[in-house]
């Protein structure tokens, strides 16, 4: 009996994750809080990437939900380095957890894989950081030659959220159109708070706009795109990324998203290559639920890691070579660093026809790293 | 204009069907029912649910939401009054409390926490009321909250039952002294307030969307319209969720956010300060 014991303890002691000759890329995202939404997709496109990878690599992993804490974050990212063996991280996508982690990923020398759309991660000088989604700079600069180039629209009105994401994307947008020749004639943010978008619509109709942009978290994308449709207004509307989310477009019925646009770095369900239509299946089967960009880009990025570490990279400061100077063509696009550490350089436009909840992809982008 | 009036009136009226069911706790135990805020997002969601599995209309699921809420404040009365009827008024604000965060964190559960849509009351583009396109779903909300508002009171003011409920709210040992009685009241006072506050969440979840967690800033809301209206007073109720409204609405537009939230709350202190039972509250002196 206690030779079974002794045996059992030793067979556990060789095969637990993260011990010697062990990998583990653990994954730590939101799955909870205000963020809940898109940190399920995160972390569904991570776990959906790990699951094919095959038991050779000797690769373990473990999802944490960090919810949206700074604090939490950290503490998560720190227990899961003192397990030791992690080559690499899944890390939040909520901005402020990014900041918080990125000095103890330096620190500890492991690369942070992540889909955050905040601008300041990549500029902070931070070898371990990777960001498998357009920055803001490149999404918006899109978002506004979307407008400008294709709509010929150059009376803008932003609407954009106050939080950290919405003044990221206002300072871009705001930016870009300059660039283009184009002053907005109606600037304003909304508090993630504000249920009723009927006043800061009629405040932007006021000013006689050619076109509505809005840069808003997905329930607040909803609200104004629906305040919208109910009063009739028959601008057209340029949403931010959180429009493409299919989460966001089941809160709307198929007639109020008629004339809206949304950029995204892809968007899964409006279909693509065969790879696209084989990852679409698996998430479909796998969480009953439609995946987003966010799941793809998540995916995409565990996939390089785990494509370095087929190719030899078995420890983090090989993997952190391996996304800093490669080339990786995932689901979504070509991902290669600018040197920063943002991977994505491509960004989507798609559409809405008024009949259905599923856009369709009407321009591409693919544009220098700034 | 016209379009902006009938968005503060919608959202005046869904709002004062929320600070009523608050008030009919008040006025029938002196408690400060915390869970009003949950029970209205509790109503959303239900709405939601039984829209999405049933495909029931507007309308019927209002009806169904109102009964299913009805039966949720006999367990709200049961849980966190009936055991403490006889305690320090502190033991039921926790009480009441606890109930919302089990409610809350059961519907996360259950029905996740994502936002839901539910399905609108009157299905439809706008309508055009001289020469403004006014959102159908605005009107629909006005009018439905009317028509439950009038059904309020005429209840309280036409049938034996309402003056029962009103003679227990003004003196429960009275009232039972009369024979009325008097836990039987309370404890339908509390189903009326939750039904009141489901249909609320209906409503309000018909302009805007609701997930499990939405409540909370719908009992500061009412909170604020029962202390600008007078504590105990069902008019008071409704002219305070019309001036909080009026805020959201017309100083939102006309100004901006952050000022109608700045000027809500300055109206508040101001009103509190010269009139501090509220604009229609009962004296003191006179309940003595």
């Amino acid at each position: 009996m206690v030779r079974r014991l002794m045996a059992a303890a030793l067979l556990a002691l060789l095969t637990g994750p993260a011990m010697a000759g062990g990998l583990s890329v653990p994954v730590l995202v939101p799955v909870s809080g205000f963020l809940s939404l898109e940190g399920t997709s995160q972390r569904n496109g991570a776990v959906l990437a790990l699951q094919g990878v095959p038991a050779s690599l000797g690769l373990a992993s473990g999802v944490i939900d960090v919810g949206t804490s700074p604090a939490t974050a950290v503490t998560a990212l720190q227990k899961a380095l003192d397990r030791g063996g992690v080559v690499a991280v899944g890390a939040s996508m909520l901005g402020t957890q990014m900041l918080a982690m990125m000095p103890v990923a330096q620190s500890a020398g492991v690369p942070l894989v992540t889909v955050s759309g905040t601008a300041e991660i990549t500029e902070r000088g931070n070898p371990e950081v990777f960001r498998f989604f357009p920055s803001d700079a490149t999404a918006k600069e899109a978002h506004a030659r979307y407008v400008v180039e294709v709509l010929h629209r150059r009376r803008p009105a932003i609407i954009y959220q106050t939080t950290a994401y919405g003044q990221s994307g206002h300072v871009h947008l705001d930016e870009s159109f300059r660039k283009l020749g184009v002053t907005p004639v109606f600037e304003d943010g909304v508090d993630i708070s504000v249920n009723d978008m009927a006043p800061v619509l009629a405040r932007a109709l006021a000013a006689h706009p050619d076109v509505l942009v809005i840069h808003l978290h997905a329930q607040p994308t909803a609200l104004f795109i629906r305040a919208a449709a109910a009063r009739g207004v028959d601008l057209p509307i340029v949403a931010g990324s959180a429009m493409h989310q299919p989460s966001t477009a089941a809160l709307l019925q198929p007639a109020e998203l008629k004339g809206v646009c949304a950029e995204t770095a892809s968007s899964p369900v409006s279909g693509g290559s065969p790879a696209m239509a084989d990852f679409l299946t698996r998430y479909r089967a796998a969480f009953h639920a439609e995946p987003d960009a966010y799941a793809v880009g998540q995916y995409d990025g565990m996939r390089m890691v785990i494509d370095a570490i087929e190719h030899g990279a078995r420890s983090p400061a090989a993997v952190q070579a391996a996304l800093a100077h490669g080339r990786y063509q995932g689901l979504a696009m070509t991902y290669w660093s600018d040197g920063k550490g943002n991977m994505a350089h491509s960004v989507e436009i798609v559409c809405y026809d008024g009949r259905s909840r599923v856009p369709q992809v009407v321009k591409s982008y693919t544009l220098p790293a700034p | 204009m016209i379009a902006l009036a009938a968005d503060a009136l919608a959202l005046a009226a869904a709002y004062a069907l929320v600070a009523l069911g608050f008030v009919l706790v008040v006025k029938a135990t002196g408690v400060v029912n915390f869970a009003q805020g949950d029970l209205v997002a509790a109503g959303g969601v239900l709405a939601a649910l039984a829209g999405d599995a049933a495909g029931l209309s507007g309308v019927v699921v209002l009806i169904a939401v109102a009964i299913a809420m009805a039966g949720i404040g006999f367990v709200l009365a049961a849980a966190a009054w009936l055991p403490v009827r006889r305690r320090p008024a502190e033991a039921a604000f926790i009480t009441t409390i606890a109930f919302g965060l089990i409610l809350r964190e059961g519907l996360t559960l259950a029905a996740g926490p994502q936002p839901r849509a539910v399905a609108p009351l009157v299905a439809g583009g706008p309508v055009t009321v001289f020469g403004a396109a006014v959102p159908r779903q605005d009107l629909a909300i006005i009018l439905v909250a009317g028509v439950v508002m009038l059904a309020q009171a005429w209840l309280f003011t036409r049938t034996q039952l309402g003056r029962r409920l009103r003679a227990v709210a003004a003196d429960a040992e009275m009232a039972r002294a009369c024979g009325i009685p008097a836990t039987a009241m309370v404890v339908l006072s509390f189903a009326l307030a939750t039904a009141l506050a489901g249909v609320g969440g209906v409503l309000i979840a018909n302009r805007t969307f609701v997930a499990p967690g939405g409540g909370t800033g719908l009992i500061l809301r009412a909170y604020i319209a029962t202390a600008l209206g007078g504590w105990g007073s069902l008019p008071g109720a409704v002219a305070g969720a019309a001036i909080v409204a009026l805020f959201e609405t017309l100083v939102a537009t006309f100004v901006s956010y952050p000022a109608a939230t700045a000027g809500l709350y300055l109206m508040v202190l101001a009103v509190l300060a010269v009139r501090p039972r509220g604009l229609f509250g009962e004296a003191v002196g006179r309940r003595a």
